[in-house]
């Protein structure tokens, strides 16, 4: 097995791959790439134990030669340390099928990796009876973006450690919730024409985040019982599904929040960051205190005697009301959130507050919901 | 906490032999007898808790495994331990401690430390008050206690251990610093196997040695403990007595007759210990976050893993889900395991998360 590749090719492709490759695991074997190579077409792959990706190259071989087909696994760490200080060059890979020895050779020298035989590196998943759709690449980034940070780190309940993908016949819904708070993406100008759902963990769609292009570009989404699989040109990656049942999001959606109030989104996201530098650590509670077109920020330490207040204007038209959330939480959401003003809507202040943006981006609806803080006002 | 210029005083009080000794006191056919409380030497569980006196001549200590203690003593009696005995004359004990100080800070059921320098009843010598108390172990319980007195903790805890059974040591102000000169290293606190290794083949063999280095050099040798060591050997320790030591983890643990060798043979075990473990967090009203399994294995080595959750929980429940995610991803090697032990910790402090509201 002979081929020639560029250096700074291979480097992008296997970094987009090593991504998902740890260096401390239970099947040592995983620490290593996996090559293969058919014709002039390179594969690489990376995994761990529920996500593999698999990326595609084309690389020089010797035109109908003998050794343009087979497969070798290689350690990831050493071959990436020495492609980060190599400059740009063509560089060949000579792998000897009986020993899998490599043998790399530049411009400017020689080098060799024992490879190991590809046996038990895991096997593809089989993508039978799956369900698929396409939809644009850029749409799937902001999906994983707008919801991604509001998924679980509680491993005892593992279904709200990801992200919720559920498919209608009209739209497709993403949702994301630590039982503080909980965000719900849909679009509406996707039609799957399928109808399901299942649960991504959170590694992968950290990945994904990572190499799918920012652009209109079609992916193929293909799901199982058990695994995802999504596609582009020339990579795809396949990742086990969360086993759980998805707790019931829409019960706790309030159907009407009465009173609605608008603010300014980036002015509101400063002072939440000053008030909050003043803020009881464990709880980074901030009281909004809302009287007419006037809010009051407020936050307090008793420990320290650290004290913080602001006050705003706002549009407002209900009653005037006290209540308190977590200012961290918040501004992540409010961060999430596109627009140059965002509406606040309310009920009490023991109920959810629901956030969304005030200027619609068309066939998206966007809802970003935040459990408050118990107040003894 | 003392202002300057005020010299503290100190008392650690160790009761000698204590639960072979409430054993001795409650069955007068154990008494002048090698007496060896803890696990039995059958099977091959136990452990030594305590050993009379009488058992110590032969060569057996606590922590040594049973079946080794026989060997040394085959005449010696083993006994299970009766904790709620031991309990009961630890309440006693401690409220002949508040005859003289509020100030107790309790390290064990058998042994606290206790500042009295402003005692109760106005006595002023903390020899008066050591013997004093001596005197109402004796009279009220039956039993004898060591007392070492002194002007910190550290001072009056080695003092105690000088003049075991039933004595009485007082290292004054004049004579600390003498005292930890002469000191070997290996009895300074924290000072382990390793540490005492590492001291004398720097040619350290005592607290004079020590004090030959800086503090720089102490740090640098030593690390974090240095300092303390520095300020010790100059007979320095402002250590507090903490009458309320903060609860930093609970835990349970069980010893087995048969090691256990399948995680199947473990989750029953652990299914038992994390229900003994949530009805202790309910007792004290403690909720954690941080869950942790300690594993010993046939040759004694230790293994602990833990588990860090985002809520704070001391349900049996939520605990066992815990223990199995944590049992599910031990890497145990198949090496047979004689001991488990389920513990709590990073305790919810300000119960915080009550605050927040939440969805589900």
């Amino acid at each position: 097995m002979r081929f020639i590749v560029s250096s700074s090719t291979l480097l992008k492709n296997l970094q987009l791959v090593g991504g998902i490759i740890s260096s401390n695991t239970v099947m040592p074997i995983l620490e290593n790439f996996l090559f293969e190579l058919k014709d002039n077409t390179l594969t690489i792959t990376g995994c761990d134990l529920e996500t593999m990706i698999k990326t595609k190259l084309d690389v020089q071989t010797e035109l109908g030669g003998e050794d343009n087909n087979g497969k070798v696994c290689v350690t990831s760490k050493i071959l990436l340390e020495y492609l980060k200080n190599l400059p740009d060059q063509p560089i060949t890979f000579n792998i000897n099928p009986k020993d899998y020895t490599i043998e790399i050779s530049s411009n400017s020298g020689k080098y060799k990796i024992g490879g190991e035989k590809t046996d038990e590196y895991p096997k593809e998943p089989n993508p039978e009876n799956a369900n698929t759709l396409t939809l644009p690449s850029i749409k799937l980034v902001e999906a994983i973006n707008k919801t991604i940070f509001a998924t679980s780190s509680d491993t005892l309940r593992p279904a709200m450690t990801g992200v919720f993908f559920e498919m209608n016949e009209s739209d497709i819904t993403f949702v994301a919730t630590d039982a503080h708070r909980l965000i719900r993406l849909a679009y509406t100008d996707i039609t799957p024409s399928v109808t399901g759902n299942f649960i991504v963990p959170r590694k992968p769609l950290q990945q994904m985040k990572n190499w799918l292009p920012n652009d209109d570009s079609a992916i193929s989404l293909s799901y199982t019982d058990t695994h995802l699989f999504i596609k582009t040109n020339h990579t795809s990656l396949n990742c086990r599904l969360i086993d759980g049942k998805y707790p019931p999001y829409r019960a706790v959606i309030p159907a009407e929040n009465p009173f609605m109030l608008t603010i300014n989104r980036v002015d509101l996201i400063n002072a939440l960051r000053r008030v909050s530098v003043f803020a009881d650590k464990s709880t980074s509670q901030v009281v909004f205190d809302i009287v007419g077109n006037t809010v009051t920020l407020s936050a307090q330490y008793t420990d320290f005697s650290y004290e913080g207040n602001e006050k705003m204007t706002c549009q407002y038209n209900g009653e005037d009301m006290k209540i308190a959330f977590n200012a961290k939480l918040l501004v992540e959401m409010l961060n999430n959130i596109e627009g140059e003003e965002v509406a606040l809507e309310l009920s009490i202040p023991s109920r959810a507050g629901i956030f969304k943006p005030t200027e619609k981006v068309e066939q998206e609806d966007l809802l970003m919901l935040l459990m408050p803080l118990m107040v003894n006002i | 906490m003392t202002t300057e210029g005020t010299q503290r005083k100190i008392i650690h009080i160790d009761m000698d032999a204590f639960y072979a000794s409430v054993e001795q006191r409650d069955f007068p056919e154990y008494r002048g007898k090698p007496l060896v409380v803890g696990g039995s030497p059958e099977g091959r569980g136990g452990v030594v808790a305590t050993a009379s006196y009488e058992a110590r001549k032969f060569g057996i200590r606590s922590a040594m495994s049973s079946k080794t203690a026989q060997r040394l003593c085959p005449e010696a009696i083993f006994v299970f331990p009766r904790f709620d005995a031991y309990k009961a004359v630890s309440n006693h004990i401690r409220e002949i401690f508040r005859r003289y100080t509020d100030i107790i800070e309790p390290l064990s059921l058998d042994e606290a430390y206790l500042d009295v320098t402003m005692d109760k009843k106005g006595i002023g010598s903390a020899i008066e008050i050591a013997t004093q108390i001596k005197d109402a172990i004796r009279t009220e319980l039956q039993l004898t206690a060591s007392a070492g007195v002194s002007i910190n903790k550290f001072v009056a805890k080695i003092a105690s251990d000088m003049n075991k059974p039933d004595g009485l040591t007082f290292i004054g102000p004049s004579r600390v610093e003498a005292f930890m000169e002469a000191l070997a290293v290996e009895k300074f606190f924290g000072v382990g196997k390793v540490t005492a290794a590492k001291m004398k083949s720097m040619g350290l063999h005592t607290g004079a040695d020590l004090k030959q280095l800086t503090e720089a050099e102490m740090i640098r040798h030593f690390g974090k403990p240095g300092k303390f060591y520095y300020l010790i050997v100059r007979g320095i320790d402002n250590r507090a007595v903490q009458p309320h030591r903060e609860t930093k983890s609970v835990s349970v643990e069980d010893t087995y007759q048969d090691d256990l060798i399948t995680k199947e043979t473990m989750l029953p075990e652990l299914e038992t210990l994390s229900g003994r473990l949530s009805k202790r967090l309910e007792r004290h009203g403690l909720k954690g976050r941080t869950v942790t399994v300690k594993f010993k294995f046939h040759d004694f080595s230790l293994m602990t893993r833990s588990l860090s959750l985002s809520e704070w929980i001391n349900d049996h429940e939520s605990i066992l889900d815990a223990v199995k995610i944590i049992l599910e991803k031990a890497t145990l090697h198949d090496k047979r395991v004689r001991l488990l032990g389920v513990g709590l910790s990073n305790f919810d402090q300000q119960h915080t998360d009550e605050k927040q509201l939440k969805l589900f």
